[in-house]
């Protein structure tokens, strides 16, 4: 176990170096750059070059990239060329924003899921499957900036039960924090309830259909335990492994939402960076995503060990 | 397939008649007629109570906050409420002073500049405002390597601080557009005191003379702006904070706006503004903008904007006669109305038809006819219909315009492609030269100089046509110099002639500034510049 | 959600043996809601093919007297958008485009991806730097790689189809490689190899022919994903060229008008909403009749 640790650490760290690597090569590439972006409609060659020489711009990439390195293990990102913002302060007040948005979104996600998914494998051939089914297929099929649009449309300006969009942060007022994150968090969660909701059913059909169940079921015990305690238990590891790998989707989900509803997270600062070449920005962004998905692979891979003890942990969670 | 044009006259004509009928109800706007609409610049508050925050819903996240280098209109919007200039701009498009006493003293040869300034003023951060602050500040947008500020500056040669309340200005070679120039973030002045602790991190709090001073700023969401009591005008402010919250799509400001969660909001789009004329309490400030929208050939920039020109071995970059029948298959009206409601004007010229420098031979227009556009591609001898590309910036609002105008130049023989790219790629692009026509505008600045010789002089640093027309460089540099409104005046006309005759950029429109404002505020305006000025706003009692 | 990376479909217990294939489209058809995705998919595969028969216009023909006219006008079924174009040509055109990204970017990402899959899980030395390639895809936000893309190579059809099927990647790369070593560790592929079978012929002949029920699953759902992406992409901008519609770029347009004029959002929405579900519904009914377990019960 801890030998298996170490390499997959071992393992993560190379991920993402080369992770950082291929982004800092990349968005060199794109045409432009941050100085002449800045410039924006007042094109001025004398500042553009400025700027790009106090960026260091006109260095070689390698260069760049080992300024990039040191300076990021002492903890120490840049400034955005846009603001002149530090980006550490930039990632600060972006990543609250966007871990709220996914943990709630998540817990929509998994209540719903894990419940309609539960419903649809008990209830088979019954009404409650197809419901079930079709809530989680729907979830799928839209595309949720659309349900965001007529959200806002419907429930924000003809009926004003939520605010259109903004953010209050939640040590500040938690009650309006919340009030703004309720139809953000519903739009991004239905696709994910989907998910959720198609490998609980799957899963627990499995479970049911195990030896395992069936002595439980022999030995006399309630249905509602059988189900709850033991079969939904199996189940919640798949939903764990699910959540884990959905990370990446949920925080290209969360560009969407957060821009429909103009949140200041982290979707949406990877966007505004990259069309605005701020690389420093870009840098920091990737280096926390790519370390986020690396150690919530991590996590998923121990979770589900502990979970279930008898899954011998084999380095892909799948 | 019907008659557009047909049905679109009898619909004005209708219009016209439904309008004449019943006169004294307002229109909502969404008629397709031609003609004038009334600016509604807004008015000084009146009947307001003191306090309140008012949040403003802000198209676009301002750069920096620093005069020096920040380079987005967004960040003067900001700016009006917190940094005061030395001049302003009334309603009319007119400089009057501001932190200046009055109006500057040129020498007769052009070359001095005096400028007395106001008495007893405050910084936020309680430091005296005085001559050698105003010194301090040019001098760093003169010299500061980053600073945005240069080129607009123009030749200035050194700043005095001949008193504590006089300033001199000594220019190279006359240059008219100074005081104007001084009426935009050139003008701003800043706390020496601020600027010596912070250097060019100046803009992460930022301390000048205004209203309001700067509070705090949350990345990519909101900047907020408290009351500055040391402002030596403090009576007639009512509010208590300004919010600017940013929002960048226009239907979501829009919905802000109707659902109360924003009192303001600028930059309205143009399908939104009929829904929001309609709205009981909302109201919708609009002026017409300085700048241009349009389209420019590539003709000469074959390694990159400011480098040598040379003609493209291109058909319509050889022949002005394929440009001209561009301009004849392109009915302005009509794309205004199409595509923007009829909210925006057209515009044939760099010179806004409200400023003291026009006149009709600024605004000389080539009319619309498709036979004429055809008859000029036979003449040039180009095969017809003629295909070539056109650059454009990918959101919805441009991509409507260059769809519109694909459909319309149809009819006068034009096959255009469009080529839509993120507007980083677009900037990159245009610099290289990597286009044939491109969509691009031009925000405006007050003085005609601003919105012409960089974009059409030869070398001039936007000059991303690659034109070069030594006739055209002698008048618009006699123009820079002449001090005098009308002989300027009449300068821009020949300018005008000049570009007609080659149509290297064709202006098609003029954007207006269509801002929200909710009823319950008072004070709120937007001239020309498109500024939104909220210092002296209040909520009514 | 607007995800382009399709969800994973649950590999082992697909069961890949031909022999079941005869029996598993019999089930499939007695499936009232996978019928009905079939039926639909039909449907709006024939309207997309036959779109220049069925538009009444022209997908980018502008009717300037006709803006913004309500479904059920005269002349427009669905009605218009804010250029006069009929809404309803431009659903079928807009669904050929957005049909033709789904189906080419999942035939990139099974191109590439099934090869990898197959490598990384039969060759087990391999599997090590493949599956970090994988991460190394996942591990940066989707939309930075089409962002840059869009960027160096401008807004079209093929390029939104590259982005997208480059994010599929690693999905079809996981599936296959995991079918991969199941199907390794059975009897007779194990025999095969005893008998002295090169590698790439135990590939060619026993395994992959053995795990396209699974990835015939996976594209069923990666398709959808994709033509969800590709609105995802015209929402940020990035996607195909105009004039020529697709269902995402038709939504993007819409959004400035969304108060004026709902309904030229509303219905291509609504027209996403159909063809994805009526993918999910059949790629259900499709996973389900190759489940072994539905027969066991």
């Amino acid at each position: 176990m801890g030998r298996y640790l170490l390499r997959r650490v071992a393992q993560s760290m190379v991920t993402l170096v080369l992770a950082t690597m291929v982004v800092f090569a990349g968005v060199r590439a794109l045409p432009g750059d941050p100085a002449r972006a800045l410039a924006g409609e007042e094109n001025d060659p004398a500042r553009i070059a400025a700027v790009r020489a106090k960026y260091g711009l006109d260095d070689a990439v390698w260069l760049q990239y080992w300024h990039y390195l040191t300076n990021s293990l002492t903890g120490d990102f840049g400034t955005s060329v846009r603001t002149n913002i530090p980006v550490a302060e930039m990632l600060k007040s972006a990543l609250p924003v966007t871990i709220e948005l996914s943990l709630l979104s998540l817990s929509v996600a998994a209540l719903i899921g894990v419940l309609t998914g539960v419903l649809a494998a008990v209830r088979r051939g019954h009404p409650a499957e197809w419901l079930s089914n079709a809530f989680a297929l729907l979830g799928l099929s839209v595309p949720n900036f659309w349900l965001g649009l007529m959200a806002i449309l419907y429930l924000s300006v003809a009926l004003a039960i939520f605010p259109a969009s903004g953010h209050v942060p939640f040590f500040e007022d938690p009650v309006a924090n919340l009030h703004h994150m309720v139809l953000p968090a519903l739009v991004l969660g239905t696709g994910l309830a989907a998910v959720i909701m198609r490998q609980t059913r799957s899963s627990m059909l499995d479970a049911l259909g195990t030896d395992y169940i069936r002595t439980a079921r022999a030995k006399g015990l309630a249905e509602r335990t059988v189900i709850g305690v033991h079969a939904l238990r199996n189940s919640l590891i798949v939903v764990v492994t699910i959540v884990g790998l959905q990370l990446g989707a949920l925080i290209s989900g969360a560009v969407v939402t957060e821009r429909i509803f103009g949140l200041p997270g982290f979707g949406k600062l990877t966007v505004d960076s990259v069309f605005q070449r701020d690389y420093p920005v870009i840098q920091g962004v990737v280096l926390v995503t790519a370390s986020a998905y690396i150690l919530i692979n991590l996590l998923v891979d121990l979770l589900y060990s502990l979970i279930d003890p008898r899954i011998r942990v084999q380095g892909e969670a799948a | 397939m019907t008659h557009p044009r047909l049905v679109r006259l009898l619909g004005a004509a209708l219009t016209a008649l439904a309008l004449a009928a019943c006169s004294s109800v307002g229109s909502d706007g969404s008629t397709s007629g031609s003609g004038k609409r009334s600016d509604d610049v807004g008015g000084t508050a009146q009947g307001v109570k003191q306090g309140g925050t008012v949040t403003v819903a802000l198209s676009a996240e301002p750069d920096f906050l620093d005069p020096t280098l920040a380079a987005s209109l967004y960040s003067r919007y900001v700016f009006s409420a917190m940094c005061e200039k030395l001049y302003d701009l009334d309603k009319d498009v007119r400089v009057v002073p501001q932190l200046a006493k009055s109006m500057p003293q040129v020498s007769d040869d052009g070359k001095t500049v005096t400028i007395a300034l106001r008495d007893g003023v405050k910084f936020a951060d309680g430091t005296p405002f005085d001559s050698e602050a105003v010194k301090a500040s040019l001098d760093r947008d003169l010299t500061n390597p980053q600073s945005a500020r240069v080129s607009e500056l123009g030749p200035i040669a050194s700043v005095e601080a001949t008193d504590p309340t006089t300033v001199t200005i000594n220019l190279k070679t006359p240059f008219a557009p100074l005081t104007a120039v001084l009426a935009d973030r050139a003008g701003m002045v800043m706390s020496p005191k601020q600027l010596k602790a912070k250097g060019d991190d100046f803009g992460n709090d930022p301390v000048c003379v205004g209203p309001f001073k700067f509070a705090k700023r949350v990345p990519q969401n909101s900047i907020e702006l408290a009351k500055d009591p040391n402002y030596y005008d403090a009576a007639k402010v009512h509010l208590d904070r300004i919010v600017y919250r940013i929002i960048t799509d226009g239907s979501i400001r829009a919905a802000n706006l109707r659902s109360g969660d924003a009192q303001v909001a600028d930059t309205l789009g143009t399908d939104d503004v009929p829904e929001l004329k309609k709205d009981a309490k909302l109201q919708v400030l609009e002026s017409p903008s300085l700048g241009y929208q349009g389209v420019t050939f590539n003709v000469g920039n074959i390694a990159g904007v400011g480098k040598p020109t040379k003609t493209l071995n291109q058909p319509y970059a050889k022949d002005p006669r394929i440009r001209q029948a561009f301009e004849y298959a392109i009915d302005r009206q009509a794309l205004v109305d199409n595509v923007f409601n009829g909210q925006f004007d057209p515009a044939c010229g760099p010179v806004a038809p409200q400023s003291e420098f026009s006149s009709d031979a600024v605004q000389q227009c080539r009319k619309y006819d498709p036979a004429q556009a055809k008859k000029l591609l036979k003449q040039a001898g180009v095969p017809v219909p003629y295909k070539f590309s056109m650059l454009t910036s990918n959101t919805p609002a441009t991509l409507q315009f260059a769809q519109a105008l694909q459909a319309m130049v149809k009819q006068g023989g034009f096959e255009l492609k469009i080529e839509p790219v993120e507007f980083t790629s677009l900037l990159d692009q245009q610099d290289r030269g990597k286009f044939q026509l491109l969509q691009l505008g031009w925000s405006g600045r007050v003085d005609p100089d601003g919105n012409i010789t960089n974009f059409v002089g030869t070398g001039g640093s936007q000059n991303v046509a690659g034109y070069s027309n030594p006739a055209l460089d002698k008048v618009l540099e006699q123009a820079r110099q002449s001090q005098d409104t009308e002989a300027r005046g009449a300068l821009y006309g020949q300018a005008q002639a000049l570009l007609q005759r080659d149509d290297p950029l064709i202006y098609l429109y003029r954007q207006r500034n269509l801002t929200g404002v909710a009823k319950q505020l008072s004070g709120v305006q937007v001239y020309s510049d498109g500024i939104l000025r909220i210092a002296f706003a209040g909520f009514k009692s | 959600m607007a995800t382009v990376e399709a969800p994973l479909v649950d590999p082992p217990r697909v069961a890949g043996a031909r022999l079941r294939r005869g029996r598993a489209v019999r089930r499939l058809l007695r499936s009232p809601l996978a019928v009905t995705g079939l039926v639909v998919l039909c449907v709006a595969v024939l309207a997309a093919l036959l779109a220049p028969l069925l538009a009444p216009y022209g997908p980018s023909d502008a009717h300037f007297d006709a803006r913004f006219d309500p479904p059920g006008s005269p002349g427009y079924v669905l009605g218009t958008d804010s250029l006069g174009r009929d809404i309803f040509s431009r659903i079928l055109f807009g669904l050929r485009a957005s049909l033709l990204v789904g189906v080419l970017s999942v035939l990139l990402a099974l191109v590439v991806g099934v090869p990898l899959g197959l490598i990384a899980g039969y060759f087990s030395k391999l599997d090590g730097v493949i599956s970090r390639l994988t991460d190394l895809v996942l591990a940066f936000p989707f939309l930075i790689l089409a962002v840059g893309l869009a960027a160096i190579r401008g807004a079209s059809l093929s390029n939104a189809a590259l982005a997208i099927g480059i994010a599929q990647v690693p999905g079809i790369i996981r599936v296959t490689r995991s079918e991969t070593l199941r199907l390794k560790s059975l009897d007779y592929v194990a025999a095969a190899v005893a008998e002295g079978a090169s590698d790439l012929w135990v590939l060619a002949r026993h395994i992959f022919p053995n795990a396209t029920s699974v990835l015939i699953v996976q594209a069923t759902v990666a398709i959808p994903a994709a033509i969800l992406g590709e609105a995802v992409l015209s929402f940020l901008g990035l996607g195909i060229q105009p004039p020529s519609p697709s269902l995402g770029t038709m939504l993007s347009e819409a959004q400035q008008a969304i108060s004026r004029a709902p309904w030229t959002a509303v219905i291509p929405g609504l027209a996403i909403m159909v063809v994805t579900l009526a993918f999910n519904l059949f790629g259900d009914g499709l996973r389900d009749a190759l489940d072994p377990r539905a027969s066991r019960r």
